[in-house]
């Protein structure tokens, strides 16, 4: 039998569907969608910030825009100090898996004992270790390629110092966050330093940069910075010192070469020295800058002050008739000498033979405020202006305190004390014609403007008087150049140890100029207890100041002033054109 | 008016559709700009440490030395130097005596 079912009559279609189920549904629809509506409205009004920022945080970057630091050069433009790139290497030591082979590999490229690596590496709590700061890029590379697990590399820069220990003491260094600590890095810090600049991104899942949030702030690199320092001039200076010292086993020497004319400090280079970029083991030996930072009784080379100032005053004539025998003084209980008794000597004499009765006995026609007004107007106990940091002031004790024999004392160069590089500074006074100048680090064209401390006329005659003093017949005639007319007056000065003077040890000095009628550059040099059996300025510091003063004029292009005898050979064959 | 929504959905649909597209180009591009830039900054930092390096074997240290000992060069003095006054000079300055 076939059962058949009527659809169109079923009674469970027949029966009436009530009404609120329907409507029920259409409620819970409506109320779904404003649960998604209140929730549409909670994330994009009410709680917006909050998630906007978290989808920042997942995808958006600040990139530090890194800002490099001004390069330092000198007159002529050649690099003293530029950036290098250089990584930083680091490990993780948990995750260093290499063979020996390749630990030992490491340890060779990082220049580190292997078992000085290992211990580094032994420490498993740690997570972080650093292996070596700022390694030059050819080794980082071959470190990276290596491929060892758990070293890392940041990328980074590092100063370089092409020049070395000629221009340590001048240049200085930086540490390694490359901040200035020494020099001119430290002094110009700030013009050297750039600001580092930042943008906001959007970075992918791959760690790409896809956008710009919003505008960068762009990086401002330091500014480059151009010394006064001559390259040429500066190596020449260090290397004709280092071999002065060495030769005389003393302990140290310094020079410092001016421009006479626009006050800019052409070379100042100090023995030892030391490499700025590789500064284990450093002493503070090595490290001092002695020419501005140590202060000395400078002996003789100041009686050409001594006479300048009595000249000025109207006190001597260049041809004043001194009686300086029989070679001894006594005053106040003290015996002041003479290496040789010199009879009566003219003003002049006095400086080319270098007398200290002559120099005392030309003092004592000065007042000691007279004598404290000049010192002061010469930068002697006053700091000087130049971008040093730590140049010392030296010392001249206030003139109401002088006994006679300390005025006497200080009229060849004992009971004051200066720099090296305030030596030279106050023969800049005899150099520009009686106005000492300002001395500048920097390059500067313009002839410098000086203020008055002696006439003309008298810087003049002080000039001849140096001119004889380095002449046949006076105590530096070693610092004779070919081609160039040279002054100068030689020191040499008992160290002080302790209260007293120490009989056997000495410094010796050269200060002078050349050409000696218009004056070009100003050379001052110190040697710091030569003690190869000569101790004399005129013997030890005279040939430097000869050897320096030549090669720098020459550098300078500066026409000899002296008929030199010529050694060209002319060509006779005539040359076919 | 069927007609006229149907047309508007296709064009906001290919509107749509093209700004992923730019979207997309324009990431790219920003891409490809960056990979640029960093390559230039690369290349100027070669560059720089080209010059130092090319200073560094420049420096009067090892040109003395080397000229010292390779070329058997010394340092010139006056007395094996010719000078010459530069013309405009000439009547100032007298020339240097031979």
């Amino acid at each position: 039998m076939s059962r058949s079912v009527r659809y169109s009559s079923s009674p469970l279609l027949a029966s009436k569907t009530p009404v609120w189920r329907s409507k029920f549904i259409v409620a819970a629809i409506a109320l779904g969608f404003a649960v998604l509506a209140a929730r549409a409205a909670h994330i994009q009004i009410f709680g917006n910030a909050f998630f906007q920022r978290q989808g920042e945080v997942r995808f958006v970057r600040t990139l530090e825009l890194p800002a490099s630091r001004g390069r330092i050069m000198d007159r002529n433009g050649l690099i003293l100090a530029s950036n290098i790139p250089a990584a930083s290497i680091w490990a993780i030591p948990e995750d260093i898996n290499g063979t020996p082979a390749q630990l030992a590999e490491l340890a060779h490229l990082l220049e580190m004992p292997p078992a000085e690596l290992s211990k580094k590496l032994g420490d498993e709590d740690k997570t972080f270790v650093w292996l070596k700061r700022q390694v030059e890029e050819p080794v980082a590379k071959r470190i990276a390629e290596l491929g060892l697990k758990g070293i890392h590399q940041d990328a980074g820069f590092k100063r370089q110092y092409p020049d070395g220990e000629a221009t340590a003491h001048v240049i200085g260094f930086t540490n390694i966050e490359n901040t200035g600590l020494d020099g001119m890095e430290l002094t110009f810090e700030k013009h050297l330093l750039g600001r580092a600049g930042s943008r906001r991104v959007i970075k992918d899942g791959k760690g790409r940069v896809v956008e710009d949030v919003r505008d960068k702030v762009p990086a401002i690199d330091g500014k480059d910075l151009q010394l006064s320092i001559d390259s040429k001039v500066q190596f020449f200076a260090y290397q004709k010192l280092r071999d002065t010292v060495t030769a005389h086993k003393a302990k140290a020497g310094s020079v410092v070469v001016l421009d006479a004319v626009t006050g800019e400090v052409l070379a100042l280079a100090n023995y030892p020295s030391y490499m700025p970029d590789k500064r284990k083991n450093l002493t503070g030996e090595q490290l001092r800058n002695r020419a501005v930072t140590d202060t000395f009784e400078p002996g003789s080379t100041m009686k050409p002050i001594t006479v300048a100032m009595a000249l000025e005053a109207g006190r001597v004539t260049p041809q004043t008739l001194i009686e300086t025998g029989p070679g001894r003084y006594a005053i106040g209980g003290f015996n002041i000498t003479d290496t040789h008794n010199y009879g009566t000597l003219t003003v002049e004499g006095v400086i080319q033979k270098s007398s200290n009765v002559g120099a005392l006995k030309i003092a004592q026609k000065m007042t000691p405020h007279e004598m404290w007004d000049t010192y002061t107007a010469l930068g002697y106990g006053q700091k000087p202006q130049i971008q040093f940091r730590g140049a010392v002031t030296g010392r001249v004790r206030p003139w109401k305190t002088w006994r006679p024999v300390e005025q006497a004392s200080m009229s060849y160069g004992y009971g004051l004390s200066a720099s090296l590089f305030q030596m030279a500074h106050s023969y800049t006074a005899f150099a520009h014609d009686g106005r000492i100048i300002p001395l500048t680090m920097l390059k500067s064209t313009e002839p410098a403007v000086g203020v008055k401390v002696f006439s003309p006329e008298n810087a003049q005659a002080v000039r001849r008087m140096l001119q004889m003093a380095a002449a046949p017949g006076g105590t530096g005639q070693l610092a004779q150049t070919v081609g160039y007319s040279v002054g100068g007056k030689s020191g040499t000065a008992h160290k002080q140890v302790g209260k007293g003077y120490a009989s056997n040890k000495y410094r010796a000095w050269f200060t002078g100029m050349a050409p000696i009628d218009t004056p070009r550059i100003i050379v001052a040099v110190m040697i710091d207890e030569p003690s190869n059996g000569q101790y004399f300025g005129g013997v030890v510091a005279a040939p430097v100041f000869s050897e320096v003063a030549q090669q720098t004029l020459r550098l300078m292009n500066v026409q000899p002033d002296v008929t030199v005898k010529p050694q060209i050979v002319a060509n006779p064959v005539e040359e076919s054109l | 008016m069927t007609r006229v929504n149907v047309l508007l959905l296709l064009a906001v649909l290919a509107s749509a559709l093209y700004l992923v597209h730019i979207q997309y180009e324009s990431r790219r591009l920003f891409v490809e700009l960056e990979k640029a830039a960093s390559q230039m900054r690369k290349l100027e930092m070669e560059s720089e440490s080209f010059l130092a390096e090319k200073r560094a074997q420049a420096t009067p240290l090892r040109v003395d030395k080397l000229a010292k000992d390779k070329l058997q060069m010394r340092p010139a003095t006056p007395a094996i130097t010719q000078y010459v006054a530069h013309r405009e000079t000439a009547a100032a300055t007298p020339p240097a005596k031979p």
